[in-house]
Protein backbone atom coordinates (compact mmCIF):
# COMPACT_ATOMS: atom_id res chain seq x y z
CA UNK A 1 0.00 0.00 0.00
CA UNK A 2 1.24 3.31 -0.88
CA UNK A 3 0.45 6.46 1.30
CA UNK A 4 0.29 9.62 -0.31
CA UNK A 5 3.42 11.46 1.04
CA UNK A 6 3.14 15.10 2.59
CA UNK A 7 4.07 16.55 -0.77
CA UNK A 8 2.04 19.84 -2.28
CA UNK A 9 -1.01 18.51 -4.09
CA UNK A 10 0.59 19.01 -8.01
CA UNK A 11 3.73 20.78 -8.84
CA UNK A 12 1.43 24.06 -10.89
CA UNK A 13 3.24 25.67 -13.45
CA UNK A 14 0.95 28.98 -12.67
CA UNK A 15 1.38 31.05 -9.95
CA UNK A 16 -0.30 29.85 -6.72
CA UNK A 17 -3.69 31.37 -5.23
CA UNK A 18 -1.30 33.17 -2.78
CA UNK A 19 1.04 34.57 -5.45
CA UNK A 20 -1.93 36.04 -7.23
CA UNK A 21 -3.41 37.23 -3.91
CA UNK A 22 0.19 39.61 -3.09
CA UNK A 23 0.49 40.90 -6.68
CA UNK A 24 3.35 38.34 -7.46
CA UNK A 25 1.01 35.94 -10.08
CA UNK A 26 -0.14 36.31 -13.20
CA UNK A 27 -3.59 36.29 -14.40
CA UNK A 28 -5.54 33.11 -15.61
CA UNK A 29 -5.04 31.92 -19.00
CA UNK A 30 -8.17 32.36 -20.96
CA UNK A 31 -6.87 30.16 -24.07
CA UNK A 32 -6.14 27.22 -21.72
CA UNK A 33 -9.83 25.12 -20.91
CA UNK A 34 -9.77 23.94 -17.28
CA UNK A 35 -12.99 22.11 -17.98
CA UNK A 36 -13.73 20.37 -21.01
CA UNK A 37 -16.56 17.84 -21.86
CA UNK A 38 -16.86 16.03 -24.79
CA UNK A 39 -20.04 14.18 -26.11
CA UNK A 40 -20.78 13.06 -22.66
CA UNK A 41 -23.48 10.87 -21.50
CA UNK A 42 -24.27 9.74 -18.24
CA UNK A 43 -27.00 6.48 -17.67
CA UNK A 44 -27.89 5.57 -14.16
CA UNK A 45 -27.68 1.81 -13.54
CA UNK A 46 -31.52 1.93 -13.44
CA UNK A 47 -31.39 3.22 -16.84
CA UNK A 48 -32.14 6.99 -16.08
CA UNK A 49 -30.20 9.37 -19.05
CA UNK A 50 -29.17 12.47 -16.64
CA UNK A 51 -26.98 13.88 -19.26
CA UNK A 52 -27.13 13.09 -22.98
CA UNK A 53 -24.47 14.72 -25.53
CA UNK A 54 -23.46 17.01 -23.86
CA UNK A 55 -20.37 19.13 -25.02
CA UNK A 56 -18.94 22.29 -22.96
CA UNK A 57 -15.95 24.07 -22.60
CA UNK A 58 -14.30 26.14 -19.81
CA UNK A 59 -11.65 28.30 -20.32
CA UNK A 60 -9.18 29.26 -17.02
CA UNK A 61 -10.82 32.21 -15.17
CA UNK A 62 -14.30 32.08 -16.34
CA UNK A 63 -17.34 32.56 -14.24
CA UNK A 64 -20.34 30.33 -15.30
CA UNK A 65 -24.01 30.04 -14.41
CA UNK A 66 -25.50 26.58 -14.44
CA UNK A 67 -29.03 26.72 -14.89
CA UNK A 68 -31.99 24.57 -15.11
CA UNK A 69 -35.12 23.07 -13.36
CA UNK A 70 -34.71 20.10 -10.52
CA UNK A 71 -33.38 17.25 -12.40
CA UNK A 72 -32.24 18.67 -15.05
CA UNK A 73 -28.65 17.54 -14.63
CA UNK A 74 -26.93 20.22 -12.35
CA UNK A 75 -25.97 17.41 -9.62
CA UNK A 76 -24.62 14.88 -12.33
CA UNK A 77 -22.56 17.05 -13.98
CA UNK A 78 -20.86 18.33 -10.82
CA UNK A 79 -20.48 14.45 -9.56
CA UNK A 80 -18.43 14.01 -13.20
CA UNK A 81 -16.50 17.15 -12.64
CA UNK A 82 -15.40 15.66 -9.12
CA UNK A 83 -14.76 12.33 -10.78
CA UNK A 84 -17.81 10.80 -8.22
CA UNK A 85 -19.41 9.16 -11.24
CA UNK A 86 -17.59 8.33 -14.60
CA UNK A 87 -19.32 9.04 -17.92
CA UNK A 88 -21.14 6.41 -19.70
CA UNK A 89 -20.08 7.80 -22.57
CA UNK A 90 -17.44 10.65 -23.83
CA UNK A 91 -14.82 12.19 -22.36
CA UNK A 92 -14.12 14.84 -18.97
CA UNK A 93 -10.94 16.46 -18.90
CA UNK A 94 -10.26 18.83 -16.11
CA UNK A 95 -7.25 20.66 -16.09
CA UNK A 96 -6.23 18.31 -19.17
CA UNK A 97 -6.56 15.02 -17.23
CA UNK A 98 -8.74 12.66 -18.64
CA UNK A 99 -10.91 11.93 -15.66
CA UNK A 100 -11.62 8.27 -17.19
CA UNK A 101 -8.15 7.20 -17.72
CA UNK A 102 -6.49 8.77 -14.65
CA UNK A 103 -5.82 5.79 -11.69
CA UNK A 104 -7.60 5.68 -9.24
CA UNK A 105 -5.07 6.71 -6.89
CA UNK A 106 -4.43 10.03 -8.83
CA UNK A 107 -8.43 10.81 -8.30
CA UNK A 108 -7.61 12.41 -5.13
CA UNK A 109 -5.11 15.06 -6.95
CA UNK A 110 -7.35 15.90 -9.33
CA UNK A 111 -9.92 16.68 -6.48
CA UNK A 112 -7.39 18.87 -4.99
CA UNK A 113 -8.00 21.17 -8.15
CA UNK A 114 -10.90 21.71 -7.18
CA UNK A 115 -13.00 23.26 -4.42
CA UNK A 116 -16.43 22.52 -3.71
CA UNK A 117 -18.90 24.77 -2.15
CA UNK A 118 -22.65 23.13 -0.93
CA UNK A 119 -25.75 24.47 -0.27
CA UNK A 120 -25.82 22.72 3.00
CA UNK A 121 -22.20 23.76 3.66
CA UNK A 122 -21.66 20.54 4.84
CA UNK A 123 -19.17 22.01 7.92
CA UNK A 124 -18.05 19.04 10.72
CA UNK A 125 -19.77 20.55 13.81
CA UNK A 126 -17.63 19.44 16.50
CA UNK A 127 -14.66 21.73 14.60
CA UNK A 128 -14.16 25.03 14.81
CA UNK A 129 -14.21 27.48 11.48
CA UNK A 130 -10.31 26.75 11.77
CA UNK A 131 -10.03 23.27 12.38
CA UNK A 132 -12.75 22.69 9.65
CA UNK A 133 -10.57 24.79 7.28
CA UNK A 134 -7.38 22.84 8.52
CA UNK A 135 -9.30 19.65 7.97
CA UNK A 136 -9.04 19.52 4.40
CA UNK A 137 -5.31 20.18 4.37
CA UNK A 138 -4.66 17.62 7.40
CA UNK A 139 -6.63 14.52 5.31
CA UNK A 140 -4.30 15.37 2.64
CA UNK A 141 -1.42 14.96 4.48
CA UNK A 142 0.28 18.56 4.50
CA UNK A 143 2.90 18.73 6.67
CA UNK A 144 1.33 20.87 9.76
CA UNK A 145 4.14 23.74 9.37
CA UNK A 146 2.07 24.70 6.11
CA UNK A 147 -1.15 24.42 7.22
CA UNK A 148 -1.19 26.92 9.87
CA UNK A 149 -0.08 30.20 7.52
CA UNK A 150 -2.11 28.70 4.79
CA UNK A 151 -5.32 28.46 6.42
CA UNK A 152 -4.76 31.86 7.94
CA UNK A 153 -4.63 33.48 4.60
CA UNK A 154 -7.89 32.10 3.11
CA UNK A 155 -9.84 32.78 6.51
CA UNK A 156 -8.36 36.36 6.30
CA UNK A 157 -9.57 36.39 2.33
CA UNK A 158 -13.14 35.55 3.21
CA UNK A 159 -12.99 38.07 6.12
CA UNK A 160 -13.43 35.29 9.19
CA UNK A 161 -9.97 35.97 11.29
CA UNK A 162 -12.04 36.67 14.09
CA UNK A 163 -14.41 34.23 13.98
CA UNK A 164 -11.57 31.26 13.31
CA UNK A 165 -12.23 29.67 16.80
CA UNK A 166 -16.12 29.62 16.61
CA UNK A 167 -17.86 26.46 16.05
CA UNK A 168 -20.49 26.55 12.72
CA UNK A 169 -23.31 26.63 15.26
CA UNK A 170 -21.87 30.18 16.64
CA UNK A 171 -21.96 31.33 13.16
CA UNK A 172 -24.55 33.28 10.64
CA UNK A 173 -25.36 31.48 7.67
CA UNK A 174 -23.31 33.48 5.86
CA UNK A 175 -20.56 32.80 8.14
CA UNK A 176 -20.79 29.12 7.45
CA UNK A 177 -21.27 29.64 4.09
CA UNK A 178 -17.24 31.82 3.78
CA UNK A 179 -15.82 28.82 6.06
CA UNK A 180 -16.90 26.33 3.24
CA UNK A 181 -15.54 28.98 0.76
CA UNK A 182 -12.51 28.96 3.13
CA UNK A 183 -11.90 25.09 2.55
CA UNK A 184 -12.74 25.01 -0.65
CA UNK A 185 -9.38 27.17 -1.30
CA UNK A 186 -7.46 25.77 0.87
CA UNK A 187 -5.82 23.98 -1.56
CA UNK A 188 -5.58 26.53 -3.73
CA UNK A 189 -7.73 25.43 -6.52
CA UNK A 190 -7.94 25.66 -10.22
CA UNK A 191 -11.83 25.56 -10.50
CA UNK A 192 -14.76 25.99 -8.10
CA UNK A 193 -17.67 24.00 -8.34
CA UNK A 194 -20.78 25.67 -5.93
CA UNK A 195 -23.95 23.34 -5.77
CA UNK A 196 -26.74 26.53 -4.92
CA UNK A 197 -24.47 28.04 -2.26
CA UNK A 198 -26.73 30.51 -1.64
CA UNK A 199 -30.27 28.28 -1.43
CA UNK A 200 -30.08 28.35 1.81
CA UNK A 201 -29.36 32.28 2.38
CA UNK A 202 -31.39 35.21 2.71
CA UNK A 203 -30.93 37.94 -0.07
CA UNK A 204 -28.69 40.11 1.20
CA UNK A 205 -25.98 37.83 2.39
CA UNK A 206 -25.94 35.82 -0.86
CA UNK A 207 -24.83 39.39 -2.48
CA UNK A 208 -22.37 38.94 -0.19
CA UNK A 209 -21.04 35.36 -0.96
CA UNK A 210 -21.62 35.94 -4.59
CA UNK A 211 -19.49 39.57 -4.00
CA UNK A 212 -16.78 37.04 -2.70
CA UNK A 213 -16.85 34.59 -5.41
CA UNK A 214 -16.49 36.85 -8.14
CA UNK A 215 -13.58 38.33 -6.26
CA UNK A 216 -12.05 34.57 -5.95
CA UNK A 217 -12.81 34.54 -9.52
CA UNK A 218 -10.66 37.75 -10.72
CA UNK A 219 -7.94 36.23 -8.73
CA UNK A 220 -8.18 33.55 -11.49
CA UNK A 221 -10.00 30.67 -10.29
CA UNK A 222 -12.49 29.35 -12.25
CA UNK A 223 -16.08 29.37 -11.11
CA UNK A 224 -18.84 26.96 -11.88
CA UNK A 225 -21.87 27.87 -10.17
CA UNK A 226 -25.09 26.14 -9.80
CA UNK A 227 -28.22 28.22 -9.05
CA UNK A 228 -31.66 28.89 -9.11
CA UNK A 229 -31.46 32.11 -7.94
CA UNK A 230 -32.86 34.39 -10.90
CA UNK A 231 -32.10 37.69 -9.78
CA UNK A 232 -28.17 37.13 -8.90
CA UNK A 233 -27.58 35.41 -12.44
CA UNK A 234 -29.32 38.22 -14.71
CA UNK A 235 -27.61 41.30 -12.23
CA UNK A 236 -23.71 39.73 -13.41
CA UNK A 237 -24.37 39.16 -16.96
CA UNK A 238 -22.10 36.31 -17.22
CA UNK A 239 -22.24 33.40 -19.06
CA UNK A 240 -25.07 31.24 -18.52
CA UNK A 241 -25.20 27.48 -19.38
CA UNK A 242 -28.86 25.97 -18.99
CA UNK A 243 -29.40 22.39 -18.50
CA UNK A 244 -32.47 21.12 -19.05
CA UNK A 245 -33.54 16.98 -19.37
CA UNK A 246 -29.79 16.08 -19.75
CA UNK A 247 -29.09 17.98 -23.01
CA UNK A 248 -27.17 21.58 -22.94
CA UNK A 249 -30.34 23.96 -24.27
CA UNK A 250 -28.70 27.31 -23.88
CA UNK A 251 -24.88 28.58 -23.67
CA UNK A 252 -24.35 32.39 -23.57
CA UNK A 253 -21.85 34.74 -22.42
CA UNK A 254 -23.21 37.99 -20.38
CA UNK A 255 -27.05 36.46 -20.77
CA UNK A 256 -29.65 36.90 -18.10
CA UNK A 257 -31.42 33.93 -16.55
CA UNK A 258 -34.07 33.44 -18.74
CA UNK A 259 -33.80 33.35 -22.49
CA UNK A 260 -34.18 36.28 -23.66
CA UNK A 261 -35.09 36.52 -27.23
CA UNK B 1 5.31 6.85 6.78
CA UNK B 2 5.76 7.42 10.39
CA UNK B 3 4.05 10.85 10.27
CA UNK B 4 0.89 9.15 8.60
CA UNK B 5 0.50 6.42 11.22
CA UNK B 6 1.04 9.17 14.00
CA UNK B 7 -1.71 11.50 11.91
CA UNK B 8 -4.06 7.76 11.68
CA UNK B 9 -3.27 7.19 15.24
CA UNK B 10 -4.07 10.98 16.25
CA UNK B 11 -7.87 11.06 14.21
CA UNK B 12 -8.40 7.57 16.12
CA UNK B 13 -7.94 8.82 18.85
CA UNK B 14 -10.03 12.50 18.63
CA UNK B 15 -12.54 10.40 16.36
CA UNK B 16 -13.23 8.12 19.56
CA UNK B 17 -13.84 10.59 22.19
CA UNK B 18 -15.58 13.21 19.89
CA UNK B 19 -18.37 10.39 18.95
CA UNK B 20 -17.95 9.51 22.80
CA UNK B 21 -21.40 8.08 23.09
CA UNK B 22 -21.29 5.82 19.74
CA UNK B 23 -17.65 5.17 20.82
CA UNK B 24 -18.81 3.97 24.07
CA UNK B 25 -22.02 1.68 23.16
CA UNK B 26 -19.67 -0.19 20.55
CA UNK B 27 -16.55 -0.51 23.30
CA UNK B 28 -19.82 -2.32 25.43
CA UNK B 29 -21.36 -4.29 22.74
CA UNK B 30 -17.51 -5.55 22.29
CA UNK B 31 -17.54 -6.13 26.01
CA UNK B 32 -20.82 -7.98 25.62
CA UNK B 33 -19.99 -10.05 22.76
CA UNK B 34 -16.13 -11.05 23.95
CA UNK B 35 -17.29 -12.22 27.19
CA UNK B 36 -19.81 -14.43 26.07
CA UNK B 37 -17.41 -15.20 23.49
CA UNK B 38 -14.59 -16.14 26.71
CA UNK B 39 -17.38 -17.74 28.82
CA UNK B 40 -18.27 -20.64 26.07
CA UNK B 41 -14.66 -21.17 25.07
CA UNK B 42 -13.62 -21.33 28.99
CA UNK B 43 -16.99 -23.88 29.32
CA UNK B 44 -15.38 -25.70 26.55
CA UNK B 45 -11.70 -26.13 28.28
CA UNK B 46 -13.64 -27.04 31.36
CA UNK B 47 -15.87 -29.70 29.20
CA UNK B 48 -12.81 -31.13 27.08
CA UNK B 49 -10.96 -31.52 30.64
CA UNK B 50 -13.84 -33.91 31.82
CA UNK B 51 -13.70 -35.67 28.69
CA UNK B 52 -10.07 -36.20 29.01
CA UNK B 53 -10.21 -37.16 32.50
CA UNK B 54 -12.47 -39.78 31.91
CA UNK B 55 -10.78 -41.06 29.42
CA UNK B 56 -7.91 -41.48 31.22
CA UNK B 57 -10.13 -43.53 33.42
CA UNK B 58 -9.93 -46.44 30.43
CA UNK B 59 -7.52 -49.15 32.15
CA UNK B 60 -6.43 -52.49 31.00
CA UNK B 61 -6.43 -55.11 33.14
CA UNK B 62 -4.10 -58.44 32.35
CA UNK B 63 -3.99 -60.95 35.21
CA UNK B 64 -0.43 -62.79 35.47
CA UNK B 65 -0.15 -66.57 35.63
CA UNK B 66 0.65 -68.04 39.06
CA UNK B 67 3.50 -69.91 37.43
CA UNK B 68 5.13 -66.71 36.71
CA UNK B 69 8.44 -65.40 37.89
CA UNK B 70 9.44 -62.28 39.14
CA UNK B 71 11.78 -62.15 35.36
CA UNK B 72 9.06 -62.92 33.29
CA UNK B 73 6.65 -60.42 35.09
CA UNK B 74 9.40 -57.60 34.87
CA UNK B 75 10.13 -58.86 31.12
CA UNK B 76 5.77 -58.07 30.65
CA UNK B 77 6.19 -54.95 32.50
CA UNK B 78 9.28 -53.38 30.85
CA UNK B 79 7.86 -54.62 27.33
CA UNK B 80 4.29 -53.01 28.19
CA UNK B 81 5.56 -49.61 28.73
CA UNK B 82 8.03 -49.66 26.11
CA UNK B 83 4.85 -49.17 23.99
CA UNK B 84 4.06 -45.62 22.73
CA UNK B 85 0.44 -46.25 23.32
CA UNK B 86 1.14 -47.15 26.78
CA UNK B 87 1.04 -44.08 29.49
CA UNK B 88 2.04 -46.08 32.70
CA UNK B 89 1.99 -49.44 33.69
CA UNK B 90 0.80 -50.75 37.87
CA UNK B 91 1.97 -54.04 39.20
CA UNK B 92 -0.45 -55.30 41.40
CA UNK B 93 0.78 -58.46 43.72
CA UNK B 94 -1.73 -61.05 44.50
CA UNK B 95 -0.68 -59.70 48.03
CA UNK B 96 -1.72 -56.04 47.30
CA UNK B 97 -4.66 -57.68 45.17
CA UNK B 98 -5.90 -59.55 48.11
CA UNK B 99 -5.82 -55.87 50.49
CA UNK B 100 -7.68 -54.29 47.80
CA UNK B 101 -10.34 -56.14 47.73
CA UNK B 102 -10.54 -56.31 51.70
CA UNK B 103 -10.35 -52.54 51.68
CA UNK B 104 -13.53 -52.06 48.62
CA UNK B 105 -15.62 -55.11 50.83
CA UNK B 106 -14.71 -53.03 54.16
CA UNK B 107 -15.92 -49.51 52.42
CA UNK B 108 -18.71 -50.99 51.02
CA UNK B 109 -19.46 -52.15 54.66
CA UNK B 110 -20.14 -56.26 54.06
CA UNK B 111 -18.57 -58.87 56.03
CA UNK B 112 -14.82 -59.59 55.18
CA UNK B 113 -15.12 -63.20 53.40
CA UNK B 114 -11.52 -63.69 52.93
CA UNK B 115 -10.80 -64.74 56.37
CA UNK B 116 -12.91 -68.09 55.17
CA UNK B 117 -10.31 -68.57 52.70
CA UNK B 118 -7.20 -70.85 52.95
CA UNK B 119 -4.85 -69.11 50.64
CA UNK B 120 -5.48 -65.97 48.50
CA UNK B 121 -7.45 -67.09 45.03
CA UNK B 122 -6.46 -64.05 43.35
CA UNK B 123 -4.64 -63.48 40.23
CA UNK B 124 -1.66 -60.55 40.24
CA UNK B 125 -2.45 -58.18 37.58
CA UNK B 126 -0.84 -55.06 35.99
CA UNK B 127 -2.97 -52.40 35.49
CA UNK B 128 -2.11 -50.54 31.94
CA UNK B 129 -3.24 -47.13 31.39
CA UNK B 130 -3.29 -45.77 28.04
CA UNK B 131 -2.44 -42.51 26.43
CA UNK B 132 -5.78 -42.89 24.34
CA UNK B 133 -8.17 -44.95 24.78
CA UNK B 134 -8.55 -45.36 20.93
CA UNK B 135 -5.35 -47.56 21.26
CA UNK B 136 -6.90 -50.14 23.67
CA UNK B 137 -7.28 -52.73 20.92
CA UNK B 138 -3.61 -52.90 20.30
CA UNK B 139 -2.55 -52.81 23.70
CA UNK B 140 -5.13 -55.42 24.75
CA UNK B 141 -3.89 -57.72 21.66
CA UNK B 142 -0.54 -57.61 22.86
CA UNK B 143 -0.89 -58.30 25.98
CA UNK B 144 -2.87 -61.53 25.00
CA UNK B 145 -0.14 -62.70 23.45
CA UNK B 146 2.42 -63.07 26.30
CA UNK B 147 2.31 -66.73 27.48
CA UNK B 148 2.36 -65.46 31.21
CA UNK B 149 -0.93 -63.52 30.51
CA UNK B 150 -3.66 -65.72 32.03
CA UNK B 151 -6.46 -63.16 30.32
CA UNK B 152 -7.23 -59.49 29.58
CA UNK B 153 -10.73 -57.89 31.06
CA UNK B 154 -12.44 -57.54 27.76
CA UNK B 155 -13.45 -53.50 28.46
CA UNK B 156 -13.64 -52.96 24.45
CA UNK B 157 -17.90 -52.35 24.14
CA UNK B 158 -17.64 -50.32 27.52
CA UNK B 159 -14.99 -48.06 26.22
CA UNK B 160 -16.41 -47.73 22.49
CA UNK B 161 -19.30 -46.57 24.33
CA UNK B 162 -17.10 -43.81 26.02
CA UNK B 163 -15.44 -42.99 23.03
CA UNK B 164 -18.37 -42.31 21.34
CA UNK B 165 -20.38 -40.20 24.22
CA UNK B 166 -17.46 -38.03 24.56
CA UNK B 167 -16.71 -37.57 20.76
CA UNK B 168 -20.30 -36.14 20.03
CA UNK B 169 -20.38 -34.12 23.60
CA UNK B 170 -16.52 -32.79 22.19
CA UNK B 171 -18.52 -31.98 18.65
CA UNK B 172 -21.45 -30.36 20.24
CA UNK B 173 -18.89 -28.14 22.23
CA UNK B 174 -17.05 -27.05 19.41
CA UNK B 175 -19.91 -26.15 16.80
CA UNK B 176 -21.39 -24.32 20.27
CA UNK B 177 -18.05 -22.05 19.98
CA UNK B 178 -18.20 -22.09 16.33
CA UNK B 179 -21.99 -20.32 16.46
CA UNK B 180 -21.18 -18.08 19.22
CA UNK B 181 -18.31 -17.01 17.57
CA UNK B 182 -19.66 -16.43 14.38
CA UNK B 183 -22.64 -14.29 16.06
CA UNK B 184 -20.32 -12.54 17.66
CA UNK B 185 -18.55 -11.73 14.66
CA UNK B 186 -21.54 -10.03 13.02
CA UNK B 187 -22.79 -8.32 16.11
CA UNK B 188 -19.57 -6.66 16.35
CA UNK B 189 -19.23 -5.87 12.32
CA UNK B 190 -22.65 -4.42 12.74
CA UNK B 191 -21.57 -1.97 15.97
CA UNK B 192 -18.82 -0.91 14.14
CA UNK B 193 -20.29 0.15 11.07
CA UNK B 194 -22.73 1.90 12.84
CA UNK B 195 -20.39 4.03 14.02
CA UNK B 196 -19.04 4.33 10.72
CA UNK B 197 -22.08 5.03 9.25
CA UNK B 198 -22.74 7.87 12.07
CA UNK B 199 -19.67 9.66 10.40
CA UNK B 200 -20.59 9.73 6.60
CA UNK B 201 -20.58 12.94 6.26
CA UNK B 202 -17.16 13.58 7.83
CA UNK B 203 -15.47 10.84 5.63
CA UNK B 204 -17.70 12.16 2.41
CA UNK B 205 -16.20 15.57 3.30
CA UNK B 206 -12.73 13.84 3.43
CA UNK B 207 -13.74 12.34 -0.14
CA UNK B 208 -14.26 15.87 -1.29
CA UNK B 209 -11.20 17.97 -0.35
CA UNK B 210 -8.87 15.24 -2.54
CA UNK B 211 -8.25 12.82 0.81
CA UNK B 212 -6.43 9.84 -0.44
CA UNK B 213 -8.02 6.24 0.45
CA UNK B 214 -5.06 5.34 2.80
CA UNK B 215 -5.86 8.80 4.94
CA UNK B 216 -9.42 8.74 5.02
CA UNK B 217 -9.22 4.32 5.49
CA UNK B 218 -6.81 4.05 8.29
CA UNK B 219 -7.73 6.48 11.10
CA UNK B 220 -11.49 4.54 11.02
CA UNK B 221 -8.75 1.16 11.02
CA UNK B 222 -7.14 2.19 14.23
CA UNK B 223 -9.88 3.38 15.62
CA UNK B 224 -11.45 0.33 14.99
CA UNK B 225 -8.71 -1.41 16.92
CA UNK B 226 -8.92 1.07 19.62
CA UNK B 227 -12.50 -0.01 20.68
CA UNK B 228 -11.42 -3.81 20.39
CA UNK B 229 -8.44 -3.55 22.37
CA UNK B 230 -10.58 -1.41 25.21
CA UNK B 231 -13.37 -3.87 24.80
CA UNK B 232 -10.69 -6.50 24.96
CA UNK B 233 -8.93 -5.33 28.20
CA UNK B 234 -12.43 -4.34 30.13
CA UNK B 235 -13.80 -7.80 29.52
CA UNK B 236 -9.84 -9.32 30.41
CA UNK B 237 -10.45 -7.54 34.10
CA UNK B 238 -13.70 -8.14 34.66
CA UNK B 239 -13.41 -12.00 33.95
CA UNK B 240 -10.40 -11.66 36.11
CA UNK B 241 -12.19 -10.06 38.46
CA UNK B 242 -14.46 -12.58 38.53
CA UNK B 243 -12.26 -15.93 38.17
CA UNK B 244 -11.48 -16.00 42.06
CA UNK B 245 -14.97 -16.63 43.17
CA UNK B 246 -15.79 -18.71 40.55
CA UNK B 247 -12.89 -20.56 40.79
CA UNK B 248 -13.12 -21.63 43.73
CA UNK B 249 -16.93 -22.43 43.10
CA UNK B 250 -15.95 -24.43 40.20
CA UNK B 251 -13.35 -26.19 42.58
CA UNK B 252 -16.14 -27.31 45.13
CA UNK B 253 -18.83 -28.00 42.24
CA UNK B 254 -16.04 -30.41 40.27
CA UNK B 255 -14.37 -31.83 43.67
CA UNK B 256 -14.02 -35.16 42.24
CA UNK B 257 -12.70 -34.11 38.97
CA UNK B 258 -9.11 -33.29 39.64
CA UNK B 259 -9.19 -30.65 36.22
CA UNK B 260 -6.08 -30.03 34.57
CA UNK B 261 -6.66 -25.91 33.22
CA UNK B 262 -3.36 -24.97 32.97
CA UNK B 263 -3.25 -22.90 30.43
CA UNK B 264 -6.97 -21.65 29.93
CA UNK B 265 -5.83 -18.03 31.45
CA UNK B 266 -3.64 -17.28 29.03
CA UNK B 267 -5.46 -18.63 25.70
CA UNK B 268 -8.97 -16.95 27.18
CA UNK B 269 -6.60 -13.66 27.34
CA UNK B 270 -5.00 -14.02 23.66
CA UNK B 271 -8.31 -15.38 22.58
CA UNK B 272 -10.27 -12.12 24.06
CA UNK B 273 -7.44 -9.67 22.69
CA UNK B 274 -7.00 -11.06 18.93
CA UNK B 275 -10.78 -11.59 18.32
CA UNK B 276 -11.74 -8.00 19.47
CA UNK B 277 -8.82 -6.27 17.88
CA UNK B 278 -9.22 -8.31 14.84
CA UNK B 279 -12.94 -7.73 14.70
CA UNK B 280 -12.37 -3.77 15.23
CA UNK B 281 -10.48 -3.63 12.34
CA UNK B 282 -12.15 -5.63 10.02
CA UNK B 283 -15.42 -3.95 10.87
CA UNK B 284 -14.06 -0.42 10.07
CA UNK B 285 -12.18 -1.72 6.91
CA UNK B 286 -15.30 -3.17 5.78
CA UNK B 287 -17.69 -0.26 6.76
CA UNK B 288 -15.47 2.50 5.13
CA UNK B 289 -14.64 0.20 1.77
CA UNK B 290 -17.82 1.22 1.10
CA UNK B 291 -17.15 5.30 1.21
CA UNK B 292 -13.87 5.21 -0.70
CA UNK B 293 -13.33 5.99 -4.48
CA UNK B 294 -15.26 3.69 -6.67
Amino acid sequence: MTVSSGAPSTPSTSPSLFDRLTGRGRPARPDHAVVVLHDVTKRYPNGKEALKDVDLVVPEGDFVFLVGPSGAGKSTLMKLLIRDELATQGDVVIDGFDLARIRRRQVPKIRRKIGIVFQDFKLLPRKTVWENVAFALEVTGTPRRQIRPAVDRVLALVGLTGQAKQLPDQLSGGEQQRTAIARALVHDPRIIIADEPTGNLDPIISWEIIQLLLRINELGVTILMATHDAQVVTALRKRVVALEDGRIIRDETGAAYHRED
Amino acid sequence: MIPFVLFSMKRAWQGFWRNALMSLAATLTMVLMLSLLAGFFILQNVLLASLAFVEQKVEVVAYVERTATDGQVETLIANTEAMPQVASVEFISRDAALERFKATQEAQGRTDLSQYLESNPLYASINVKLTSPTQLEAVTSALREDPIVRNVLNIQALVDRVLTVTSVVRTAGVAMVGIVGLIVLFIIVNTIRLAVVARAEEIEIMRLVGASDAFIRWPFVFEGALVGLLGAVITLGLLYAGSEPLGQAMVSFFNVLPLELGSVGRDTAILVTATGVGLGVLGSWLSVRTYLIR
